[in-house]
Protein backbone atom coordinates (compact mmCIF):
# COMPACT_ATOMS: atom_id res chain seq x y z
CA UNK A 1 0.00 0.00 0.00
CA UNK A 2 1.48 3.40 -0.84
CA UNK A 3 1.99 6.12 1.72
CA UNK A 4 0.10 8.87 1.90
CA UNK A 5 2.22 11.59 0.55
CA UNK A 6 2.64 14.50 2.94
CA UNK A 7 0.90 17.89 2.60
CA UNK A 8 1.08 21.00 4.81
CA UNK A 9 -1.40 23.81 4.43
CA UNK A 10 -4.58 25.43 6.17
CA UNK A 11 -7.93 24.47 5.53
CA UNK A 12 -11.74 24.38 6.29
CA UNK A 13 -14.51 22.03 6.82
CA UNK A 14 -16.64 22.21 3.81
CA UNK A 15 -20.30 23.39 5.73
CA UNK A 16 -23.67 24.29 3.69
CA UNK A 17 -23.38 27.92 4.59
CA UNK A 18 -20.54 28.18 3.09
CA UNK A 19 -21.08 26.11 -0.60
CA UNK A 20 -21.82 29.41 -2.04
CA UNK A 21 -18.72 31.16 -0.78
CA UNK A 22 -16.44 28.27 -2.41
CA UNK A 23 -18.62 27.37 -5.67
CA UNK A 24 -17.66 31.25 -6.35
CA UNK A 25 -14.23 30.16 -5.61
CA UNK A 26 -11.11 32.50 -4.40
CA UNK A 27 -11.89 31.71 -0.75
CA UNK A 28 -8.00 31.46 0.77
CA UNK A 29 -7.43 28.03 1.89
CA UNK A 30 -4.59 25.31 0.56
CA UNK A 31 -7.77 22.23 1.02
CA UNK A 32 -11.32 21.73 2.16
CA UNK A 33 -12.45 18.71 4.33
CA UNK A 34 -15.98 17.62 3.82
CA UNK A 35 -18.13 14.85 6.07
CA UNK A 36 -18.02 12.11 3.65
CA UNK A 37 -21.36 10.73 4.57
CA UNK A 38 -22.82 14.07 3.72
CA UNK A 39 -21.72 12.38 -0.03
CA UNK A 40 -21.88 9.13 0.07
CA UNK A 41 -25.05 9.54 -1.48
CA UNK A 42 -26.48 7.87 -5.09
CA UNK A 43 -26.72 11.45 -7.01
CA UNK A 44 -28.09 14.98 -6.80
CA UNK A 45 -26.64 18.28 -5.74
CA UNK A 46 -24.34 17.01 -2.97
CA UNK A 47 -22.13 15.32 -5.19
CA UNK A 48 -22.49 17.97 -8.41
CA UNK A 49 -21.44 20.88 -4.98
CA UNK A 50 -18.41 18.59 -4.24
CA UNK A 51 -16.93 18.16 -8.00
CA UNK A 52 -17.16 21.58 -8.52
CA UNK A 53 -15.25 22.35 -4.92
CA UNK A 54 -12.84 19.62 -5.75
CA UNK A 55 -12.11 21.13 -9.30
CA UNK A 56 -10.87 24.31 -7.03
CA UNK A 57 -9.15 22.96 -4.31
CA UNK A 58 -7.50 18.97 -2.78
CA UNK A 59 -10.34 17.78 -0.66
CA UNK A 60 -9.63 15.34 2.75
CA UNK A 61 -12.69 12.94 3.09
CA UNK A 62 -13.89 13.24 6.73
CA UNK A 63 -15.74 10.29 8.13
CA UNK A 64 -18.12 9.88 11.48
CA UNK A 65 -19.53 6.24 10.81
CA UNK A 66 -16.46 3.75 10.03
CA UNK A 67 -17.00 2.06 13.53
CA UNK A 68 -13.48 0.77 13.43
CA UNK A 69 -13.76 0.30 17.26
CA UNK A 70 -17.22 -1.72 16.69
CA UNK A 71 -16.88 -5.71 17.74
CA UNK A 72 -19.57 -6.08 15.48
CA UNK A 73 -16.86 -5.34 12.47
CA UNK A 74 -17.50 -3.02 9.53
CA UNK A 75 -19.65 -2.01 7.43
CA UNK A 76 -19.11 -3.52 4.10
CA UNK A 77 -21.81 -1.61 2.38
CA UNK A 78 -20.44 1.52 3.92
CA UNK A 79 -16.90 0.81 2.72
CA UNK A 80 -17.91 0.35 -0.86
CA UNK A 81 -19.74 4.02 -0.67
CA UNK A 82 -16.87 4.75 0.90
CA UNK A 83 -14.40 3.25 -1.87
CA UNK A 84 -16.51 4.61 -4.73
CA UNK A 85 -16.64 8.86 -3.27
CA UNK A 86 -13.10 8.52 -2.91
CA UNK A 87 -12.34 6.86 -6.18
CA UNK A 88 -14.27 9.95 -7.59
CA UNK A 89 -12.85 12.41 -5.88
CA UNK A 90 -9.11 11.27 -5.69
CA UNK A 91 -9.00 12.81 -1.94
CA UNK A 92 -5.20 13.67 -0.27
CA UNK A 93 -6.43 10.78 2.07
CA UNK A 94 -9.56 9.59 3.91
CA UNK A 95 -9.98 10.20 7.68
CA UNK A 96 -11.97 8.55 10.89
CA UNK A 97 -11.91 8.57 14.38
CA UNK A 98 -10.90 6.20 16.92
CA UNK A 99 -14.04 5.22 18.32
CA UNK A 100 -17.26 3.78 17.70
CA UNK A 101 -20.57 4.16 16.43
CA UNK A 102 -23.18 1.15 16.34
CA UNK A 103 -23.96 -2.21 17.35
CA UNK A 104 -25.21 -4.89 15.56
CA UNK A 105 -28.76 -3.17 15.97
CA UNK A 106 -28.27 0.18 16.09
CA UNK A 107 -26.50 3.45 15.55
CA UNK A 108 -25.99 6.20 17.88
CA UNK A 109 -24.58 8.24 15.28
CA UNK A 110 -21.93 9.30 17.99
CA UNK A 111 -18.41 9.10 18.36
CA UNK A 112 -18.36 6.81 20.83
CA UNK A 113 -15.03 6.42 23.34
CA UNK A 114 -13.71 2.54 23.79
CA UNK A 115 -11.90 1.15 26.70
CA UNK A 116 -8.71 1.29 26.16
CA UNK A 117 -7.14 -2.61 26.40
CA UNK A 118 -5.43 -5.13 24.46
CA UNK A 119 -8.87 -7.00 23.33
CA UNK A 120 -10.36 -3.14 22.14
CA UNK A 121 -6.39 -2.53 20.08
CA UNK A 122 -6.68 -6.01 18.71
CA UNK A 123 -10.28 -4.57 17.16
CA UNK A 124 -9.54 -1.88 15.73
CA UNK A 125 -6.20 -3.06 14.38
CA UNK A 126 -8.31 -5.80 12.86
CA UNK A 127 -11.28 -3.44 11.10
CA UNK A 128 -8.55 -0.78 10.03
CA UNK A 129 -6.50 -3.35 8.10
CA UNK A 130 -9.97 -4.35 6.67
CA UNK A 131 -10.68 -0.76 5.95
CA UNK A 132 -7.43 0.18 4.67
CA UNK A 133 -7.59 -3.20 2.26
CA UNK A 134 -11.31 -1.74 0.96
CA UNK A 135 -9.80 1.33 0.15
CA UNK A 136 -6.60 1.01 -1.14
CA UNK A 137 -5.21 3.30 0.93
CA UNK A 138 -3.89 4.07 3.86
CA UNK A 139 -6.13 6.33 6.23
CA UNK A 140 -5.50 8.91 9.19
CA UNK A 141 -7.64 8.31 12.32
CA UNK A 142 -8.38 11.17 14.73
CA UNK A 143 -7.80 11.05 18.79
CA UNK A 144 -11.23 11.48 20.33
CA UNK A 145 -12.79 13.47 22.85
CA UNK A 146 -14.47 11.75 25.68
CA UNK A 147 -16.45 12.08 28.43
CA UNK A 148 -16.11 8.93 30.36
CA UNK A 149 -13.22 6.21 31.31
CA UNK A 150 -13.57 2.93 31.86
CA UNK A 151 -12.61 0.45 34.69
CA UNK A 152 -10.68 -2.22 32.39
CA UNK A 153 -8.71 0.69 30.82
CA UNK A 154 -5.30 -1.24 30.43
CA UNK A 155 -3.63 1.78 28.90
CA UNK A 156 -3.20 5.52 28.18
CA UNK A 157 -5.10 6.49 25.28
CA UNK A 158 -1.68 7.97 23.14
CA UNK A 159 -0.07 4.39 24.09
CA UNK A 160 -3.52 2.52 21.81
CA UNK A 161 -2.70 5.44 19.55
CA UNK A 162 1.05 4.63 19.22
CA UNK A 163 0.38 0.90 18.70
CA UNK A 164 -2.69 1.49 16.48
CA UNK A 165 -0.39 3.48 14.37
CA UNK A 166 2.64 1.08 14.34
CA UNK A 167 0.56 -2.32 14.23
CA UNK A 168 -1.50 -0.87 10.89
CA UNK A 169 0.18 1.94 9.47
CA UNK A 170 -2.34 4.22 9.53
CA UNK A 171 -1.74 7.94 10.19
CA UNK A 172 -2.93 9.86 12.65
CA UNK A 173 -5.00 13.12 12.33
CA UNK A 174 -4.20 14.80 16.10
CA UNK A 175 -7.38 17.05 17.49
CA UNK A 176 -5.91 19.62 19.64
CA UNK A 177 -8.73 20.65 20.97
CA UNK A 178 -9.73 16.43 21.59
CA UNK A 179 -6.57 16.82 23.67
CA UNK A 180 -7.37 19.55 25.46
CA UNK A 181 -11.17 18.21 26.68
CA UNK A 182 -9.79 14.91 27.36
CA UNK A 183 -7.21 16.24 29.51
CA UNK A 184 -9.37 18.01 31.32
CA UNK A 185 -12.36 15.62 31.99
CA UNK A 186 -9.61 12.77 32.58
CA UNK A 187 -7.02 14.71 34.73
CA UNK A 188 -3.82 13.58 32.51
CA UNK A 189 -1.73 16.50 31.16
CA UNK A 190 -1.94 17.14 27.54
CA UNK A 191 1.31 18.07 27.24
CA UNK A 192 2.08 14.27 27.98
CA UNK A 193 -0.14 13.19 25.52
CA UNK A 194 1.18 14.68 23.01
CA UNK A 195 4.67 13.57 23.77
CA UNK A 196 3.80 10.15 23.91
CA UNK A 197 2.44 9.95 20.33
CA UNK A 198 4.33 8.39 17.09
CA UNK A 199 4.43 12.16 16.23
CA UNK A 200 6.03 11.57 13.03
CA UNK A 201 2.73 9.74 11.96
CA UNK A 202 0.53 12.94 12.38
CA UNK A 203 -0.57 13.90 8.73
CA UNK A 204 -2.94 16.65 10.00
CA UNK A 205 -4.43 18.82 12.91
CA UNK A 206 -7.62 19.56 14.18
CA UNK A 207 -8.65 23.16 16.17
CA UNK A 208 -12.20 23.70 17.23
CA UNK A 209 -13.79 25.38 19.85
CA UNK A 210 -15.43 23.66 23.48
CA UNK A 211 -17.49 24.12 25.79
CA UNK A 212 -16.14 24.90 29.27
CA UNK A 213 -17.13 23.02 32.27
CA UNK A 214 -16.92 20.51 35.12
CA UNK A 215 -16.57 18.16 31.98
CA UNK A 216 -15.56 19.90 28.95
CA UNK A 217 -17.81 19.58 25.98
CA UNK A 218 -16.50 18.92 22.54
CA UNK A 219 -19.61 21.21 20.58
CA UNK A 220 -17.27 23.09 17.91
CA UNK A 221 -19.89 25.70 18.00
CA UNK A 222 -17.40 28.63 18.84
CA UNK A 223 -13.86 30.05 18.06
CA UNK A 224 -10.68 27.84 19.67
CA UNK A 225 -10.30 28.57 23.06
CA UNK A 226 -6.55 30.15 24.29
CA UNK A 227 -5.67 26.84 25.57
CA UNK A 228 -5.96 25.51 22.91
CA UNK A 229 -4.03 28.10 20.11
CA UNK A 230 -1.07 27.25 22.98
CA UNK A 231 -1.46 23.21 22.86
CA UNK A 232 -1.30 24.01 19.54
CA UNK A 233 1.68 26.29 19.27
CA UNK A 234 3.63 23.59 21.94
CA UNK A 235 2.55 20.75 19.20
CA UNK A 236 4.03 22.35 16.11
CA UNK A 237 7.28 23.03 18.10
CA UNK A 238 7.96 19.09 18.43
CA UNK A 239 5.82 18.12 14.89
CA UNK A 240 6.83 20.67 12.53
CA UNK A 241 4.39 22.07 10.06
CA UNK A 242 1.33 20.04 9.62
CA UNK A 243 -2.02 20.06 7.21
CA UNK A 244 -4.20 22.47 9.90
CA UNK A 245 -7.69 23.11 9.50
CA UNK A 246 -10.61 24.51 11.66
CA UNK A 247 -13.55 22.46 12.33
CA UNK A 248 -16.97 24.49 12.90
CA UNK A 249 -20.15 22.55 13.14
CA UNK A 250 -22.93 24.03 14.95
CA UNK A 251 -23.77 27.75 14.93
CA UNK A 252 -21.50 28.26 11.78
CA UNK A 253 -20.45 32.26 11.24
CA UNK A 254 -19.62 33.99 8.18
CA UNK A 255 -16.78 32.71 6.45
CA UNK A 256 -14.59 35.71 7.26
CA UNK A 257 -14.52 35.14 11.20
CA UNK A 258 -13.37 31.39 10.10
CA UNK A 259 -10.50 32.48 7.98
CA UNK A 260 -9.82 34.95 10.33
CA UNK A 261 -9.06 32.00 13.10
CA UNK A 262 -7.45 30.09 9.92
CA UNK A 263 -5.12 32.97 9.85
CA UNK A 264 -3.93 32.91 13.14
CA UNK A 265 -3.33 29.02 12.80
CA UNK A 266 -0.56 30.62 9.80
CA UNK A 267 0.90 32.84 11.64
CA UNK A 268 1.38 30.18 14.55
CA UNK A 269 2.75 27.89 12.22
CA UNK A 270 5.12 30.70 10.77
CA UNK A 271 6.76 31.63 14.57
CA UNK A 272 6.56 27.91 15.13
CA UNK A 273 8.78 27.53 11.86
CA UNK A 274 11.31 30.39 13.19
CA UNK A 275 11.84 28.87 16.08
CA UNK A 276 12.59 25.22 14.76
CA UNK A 277 15.00 27.05 12.13
CA UNK A 278 16.57 28.57 15.01
CA UNK B 1 -19.99 -12.83 22.87
CA UNK B 2 -16.65 -11.43 23.52
CA UNK B 3 -15.88 -8.62 26.24
CA UNK B 4 -15.59 -5.54 24.45
CA UNK B 5 -19.46 -6.10 22.60
CA UNK B 6 -21.03 -7.25 25.19
CA UNK B 7 -19.60 -3.33 26.84
CA UNK B 8 -20.58 -1.96 23.39
CA UNK B 9 -23.92 -3.37 23.48
CA UNK B 10 -24.47 -2.73 27.32
CA UNK B 11 -23.30 1.23 26.78
CA UNK B 12 -25.49 1.58 23.50
CA UNK B 13 -28.02 0.61 25.48
CA UNK B 14 -27.80 2.71 28.69
CA UNK B 15 -27.63 5.71 25.71
CA UNK B 16 -30.73 4.79 23.82
CA UNK B 17 -33.14 4.15 27.47
CA UNK B 18 -32.60 7.07 29.55
CA UNK B 19 -34.18 5.06 32.37
CA UNK B 20 -31.40 2.25 31.91
CA UNK B 21 -28.84 1.41 35.01
CA UNK B 22 -25.32 1.99 34.49
CA UNK B 23 -23.64 -0.54 32.71
CA UNK B 24 -22.05 -3.35 34.90
CA UNK B 25 -19.01 -2.50 36.71
CA UNK B 26 -19.34 1.69 36.36
CA UNK B 27 -19.45 3.71 39.54
CA UNK B 28 -21.53 6.83 40.03
CA UNK B 29 -18.90 8.93 38.52
CA UNK B 30 -19.46 8.12 35.53
CA UNK B 31 -23.31 9.50 35.18
CA UNK B 32 -22.49 12.65 34.11
CA UNK B 33 -20.11 11.46 31.45
CA UNK B 34 -22.91 8.96 30.35
CA UNK B 35 -25.97 11.82 29.97
CA UNK B 36 -23.62 13.72 28.00
CA UNK B 37 -23.53 10.88 25.41
CA UNK B 38 -27.20 10.65 26.14
CA UNK B 39 -28.18 13.67 25.29
CA UNK B 40 -26.09 13.82 22.26
CA UNK B 41 -27.53 11.34 20.54
CA UNK B 42 -30.85 12.58 21.10
CA UNK B 43 -30.18 15.99 20.00
CA UNK B 44 -28.12 14.59 16.45
CA UNK B 45 -31.61 12.77 15.75
CA UNK B 46 -34.45 15.34 16.66
CA UNK B 47 -31.95 17.81 14.82
CA UNK B 48 -32.02 15.41 11.68
CA UNK B 49 -35.82 15.15 11.94
CA UNK B 50 -35.92 19.00 12.27
CA UNK B 51 -34.55 19.65 9.16
CA UNK B 52 -35.80 17.09 7.44
CA UNK B 53 -38.98 18.00 8.38
CA UNK B 54 -39.15 21.64 8.78
CA UNK B 55 -42.69 22.16 7.23
CA UNK B 56 -44.36 19.53 9.48
CA UNK B 57 -42.33 20.95 12.08
CA UNK B 58 -44.19 24.03 11.43
CA UNK B 59 -47.76 22.74 10.83
CA UNK B 60 -47.78 21.08 14.80
CA UNK B 61 -45.37 23.52 16.57
CA UNK B 62 -41.91 23.41 17.64
CA UNK B 63 -42.95 21.58 21.13
CA UNK B 64 -45.74 18.93 20.09
CA UNK B 65 -42.58 18.06 16.83
CA UNK B 66 -40.11 18.08 19.58
CA UNK B 67 -42.35 15.23 21.61
CA UNK B 68 -43.07 13.48 18.30
CA UNK B 69 -39.27 13.41 17.34
CA UNK B 70 -38.36 12.30 21.21
CA UNK B 71 -40.86 9.42 20.92
CA UNK B 72 -39.74 7.78 17.19
CA UNK B 73 -35.90 8.31 18.83
CA UNK B 74 -37.21 6.07 21.99
CA UNK B 75 -39.44 3.38 19.77
CA UNK B 76 -37.24 3.70 16.24
CA UNK B 77 -33.63 3.57 17.42
CA UNK B 78 -31.68 3.96 14.10
CA UNK B 79 -29.66 1.62 12.57
CA UNK B 80 -28.55 3.21 9.21
CA UNK B 81 -24.70 4.77 9.20
CA UNK B 82 -25.81 7.64 7.82
CA UNK B 83 -28.10 10.45 9.38
CA UNK B 84 -30.10 10.81 6.49
CA UNK B 85 -31.75 7.82 7.17
CA UNK B 86 -33.19 8.80 10.38
CA UNK B 87 -36.82 9.91 8.76
CA UNK B 88 -37.29 6.42 8.15
CA UNK B 89 -40.88 5.69 9.75
CA UNK B 90 -41.27 9.09 11.13
CA UNK B 91 -44.15 9.57 8.56
CA UNK B 92 -45.62 6.80 10.61
CA UNK B 93 -45.01 8.06 13.66
CA UNK B 94 -46.93 10.87 13.13
CA UNK B 95 -49.69 8.84 11.70
CA UNK B 96 -50.04 7.43 15.09
CA UNK B 97 -49.47 10.35 17.31
CA UNK B 98 -51.78 12.81 15.24
CA UNK B 99 -54.18 10.16 14.54
CA UNK B 100 -56.99 13.17 14.52
CA UNK B 101 -54.97 15.04 12.19
CA UNK B 102 -54.36 13.28 9.11
CA UNK B 103 -52.42 15.75 7.15
CA UNK B 104 -49.86 15.80 9.62
CA UNK B 105 -48.14 12.20 8.32
CA UNK B 106 -49.68 12.92 4.78
CA UNK B 107 -47.24 16.30 4.83
CA UNK B 108 -44.45 13.86 6.46
CA UNK B 109 -44.53 11.88 3.76
CA UNK B 110 -44.28 14.29 1.74
CA UNK B 111 -41.13 15.77 2.78
CA UNK B 112 -39.54 12.36 3.31
CA UNK B 113 -40.14 11.64 -0.24
CA UNK B 114 -38.81 15.13 -1.29
CA UNK B 115 -35.94 14.02 0.97
CA UNK B 116 -35.10 10.93 -0.67
CA UNK B 117 -35.36 12.44 -4.26
CA UNK B 118 -32.74 15.03 -3.62
CA UNK B 119 -29.99 12.41 -3.45
CA UNK B 120 -31.78 9.64 -5.73
CA UNK B 121 -29.52 7.93 -8.23
CA UNK B 122 -29.04 10.23 -11.30
CA UNK B 123 -30.65 9.69 -14.57
CA UNK B 124 -31.35 11.39 -17.45
CA UNK B 125 -34.96 11.53 -18.61
CA UNK B 126 -36.27 10.15 -22.22
CA UNK B 127 -36.79 13.26 -23.79
CA UNK B 128 -39.82 13.99 -26.46
CA UNK B 129 -37.83 13.39 -29.51
CA UNK B 130 -36.21 10.67 -28.21
CA UNK B 131 -40.02 8.85 -27.34
CA UNK B 132 -41.21 9.82 -30.53
CA UNK B 133 -38.24 8.03 -32.63
CA UNK B 134 -38.83 5.31 -30.97
CA UNK B 135 -42.71 5.06 -30.95
CA UNK B 136 -42.73 6.27 -34.65
CA UNK B 137 -42.27 2.48 -35.94
CA UNK B 138 -44.35 0.87 -33.52
CA UNK B 139 -47.36 -1.06 -35.12
CA UNK B 140 -50.82 -0.66 -33.54
CA UNK B 141 -50.79 -3.81 -31.08
CA UNK B 142 -46.81 -2.92 -30.29
CA UNK B 143 -47.85 -0.15 -28.03
CA UNK B 144 -49.49 -3.11 -25.68
CA UNK B 145 -46.81 -4.42 -24.72
CA UNK B 146 -44.74 -1.16 -24.38
CA UNK B 147 -43.19 -0.70 -20.99
CA UNK B 148 -42.23 2.72 -19.53
CA UNK B 149 -39.48 2.47 -17.49
CA UNK B 150 -39.71 5.45 -14.44
CA UNK B 151 -37.13 7.37 -13.15
CA UNK B 152 -35.97 6.18 -10.01
CA UNK B 153 -37.02 9.52 -8.41
CA UNK B 154 -40.49 9.16 -8.93
CA UNK B 155 -42.29 8.62 -5.59
CA UNK B 156 -46.11 8.36 -5.68
CA UNK B 157 -48.28 9.28 -1.54
CA UNK B 158 -51.75 9.48 -1.82
CA UNK B 159 -53.14 12.42 -0.95
CA UNK B 160 -56.66 13.62 0.54
CA UNK B 161 -55.49 17.25 1.39
CA UNK B 162 -54.31 20.09 -1.29
CA UNK B 163 -50.36 19.33 -0.43
CA UNK B 164 -49.51 22.20 -3.12
CA UNK B 165 -51.22 25.22 -0.60
CA UNK B 166 -50.19 23.47 2.40
CA UNK B 167 -46.34 23.14 1.25
CA UNK B 168 -46.51 26.89 -0.14
CA UNK B 169 -47.87 28.07 2.93
CA UNK B 170 -45.37 26.58 5.21
CA UNK B 171 -42.41 27.84 3.38
CA UNK B 172 -41.37 30.34 6.12
CA UNK B 173 -41.17 29.83 10.05
CA UNK B 174 -43.57 32.96 10.72
CA UNK B 175 -46.08 30.88 8.30
CA UNK B 176 -50.23 30.22 8.62
CA UNK B 177 -50.77 26.41 7.24
CA UNK B 178 -53.20 26.89 4.80
CA UNK B 179 -55.34 23.36 5.09
CA UNK B 180 -57.76 22.14 2.86
CA UNK B 181 -59.45 18.61 1.94
CA UNK B 182 -59.41 17.56 -1.62
CA UNK B 183 -62.88 16.68 -3.02
CA UNK B 184 -61.45 13.81 -4.37
CA UNK B 185 -58.45 11.15 -4.12
CA UNK B 186 -55.49 11.87 -5.83
CA UNK B 187 -51.96 11.25 -5.11
CA UNK B 188 -49.15 13.14 -4.61
CA UNK B 189 -46.00 12.40 -7.63
CA UNK B 190 -42.58 13.68 -6.06
CA UNK B 191 -39.34 13.79 -8.30
CA UNK B 192 -36.48 15.63 -8.87
CA UNK B 193 -36.43 18.34 -11.96
CA UNK B 194 -32.58 18.84 -12.41
CA UNK B 195 -31.17 18.91 -8.87
CA UNK B 196 -34.49 20.64 -7.39
CA UNK B 197 -37.30 17.85 -5.56
CA UNK B 198 -40.84 18.96 -6.90
CA UNK B 199 -44.56 17.10 -6.72
CA UNK B 200 -47.76 17.71 -8.43
CA UNK B 201 -51.13 16.61 -7.32
CA UNK B 202 -52.44 14.29 -9.80
CA UNK B 203 -55.95 12.79 -9.51
CA UNK B 204 -55.78 9.10 -7.76
CA UNK B 205 -56.07 6.73 -11.00
CA UNK B 206 -52.93 8.24 -12.56
CA UNK B 207 -50.76 7.27 -8.95
CA UNK B 208 -52.61 4.00 -10.03
CA UNK B 209 -50.98 3.75 -13.42
CA UNK B 210 -47.68 5.01 -11.67
CA UNK B 211 -47.86 2.06 -9.73
CA UNK B 212 -48.86 -0.46 -11.81
CA UNK B 213 -45.59 0.32 -14.65
CA UNK B 214 -43.42 0.77 -11.30
CA UNK B 215 -44.43 -3.14 -10.56
CA UNK B 216 -43.62 -3.73 -14.38
CA UNK B 217 -46.99 -4.00 -16.12
CA UNK B 218 -47.67 -2.99 -19.66
CA UNK B 219 -49.49 -0.35 -21.62
CA UNK B 220 -52.08 -2.68 -22.26
CA UNK B 221 -52.56 -3.72 -18.88
CA UNK B 222 -52.69 -0.02 -17.47
CA UNK B 223 -54.95 0.65 -20.22
CA UNK B 224 -57.31 -2.40 -19.06
CA UNK B 225 -57.06 -0.86 -15.75
CA UNK B 226 -58.17 2.46 -16.45
CA UNK B 227 -60.96 1.86 -18.61
CA UNK B 228 -62.56 -0.27 -15.33
CA UNK B 229 -61.66 3.13 -13.56
CA UNK B 230 -62.74 5.68 -15.94
CA UNK B 231 -64.65 3.73 -18.57
CA UNK B 232 -63.17 3.18 -22.16
CA UNK B 233 -64.27 6.46 -23.88
CA UNK B 234 -62.04 8.75 -21.26
CA UNK B 235 -59.40 6.02 -20.06
CA UNK B 236 -58.83 6.05 -24.48
CA UNK B 237 -58.60 9.89 -24.55
CA UNK B 238 -56.38 9.83 -21.42
CA UNK B 239 -53.83 6.99 -21.45
CA UNK B 240 -52.08 8.45 -24.10
CA UNK B 241 -52.10 11.93 -23.40
CA UNK B 242 -51.14 10.55 -19.70
CA UNK B 243 -48.29 9.00 -21.29
CA UNK B 244 -47.11 12.29 -23.58
CA UNK B 245 -47.34 14.33 -20.46
CA UNK B 246 -45.42 11.60 -17.55
CA UNK B 247 -42.38 12.68 -20.59
CA UNK B 248 -42.72 15.96 -20.32
CA UNK B 249 -42.68 16.12 -17.24
CA UNK B 250 -39.52 13.73 -16.81
CA UNK B 251 -41.08 10.99 -14.96
CA UNK B 252 -39.91 8.31 -17.85
CA UNK B 253 -36.35 7.12 -18.04
CA UNK B 254 -36.43 4.57 -20.80
CA UNK B 255 -38.89 2.49 -22.98
CA UNK B 256 -38.91 -1.33 -22.44
CA UNK B 257 -41.11 -4.08 -24.47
Amino acid sequence: MNPIASFQGFGLGLRRPHYADFLDGGVAVDFVEVISENFMVEGGKPLRVLEQVRARHPVILHGVSLSVGSAHGLDQEYLARLRALADRIEPLWVSDHLCWTRTSAHNSHDLLPLPLTREALDVVCANIDRAQTALGRPMLFENPSSYLTFPEDEMPEWEFLTQMAQRTGCYLLLDVNNVYVSAHNHGFTARDYIAGLPLDRVWQIHLAGHEPGTIAVDTHDREVGEGVWELYAETLALTGPVATMIERDDRIPLLGELLRELDRARAIAAGADRTMAA
Amino acid sequence: MSGLAQRQDAFLGAILDDAAALPPGWDAERAPGLAIYRNNYRTALVEALRATFERTERLVGEAAFHRAAAHHCIMHPPSSWTLDRAGVGFPETCAELFARDPDVAELGALEWAMHEAFTARDTAPLTHTQFAETCAGFAEDAWDGLQPVLMPDIRCLPAHHDLVRLWSSLGTDDAEADLAALGSAHCAVVWRAGERPVFVLRPAWEGEALARFRAGASFGAVCAAMIDTLGEEAAVAEAGAMLARWVGEGWVERLGQ
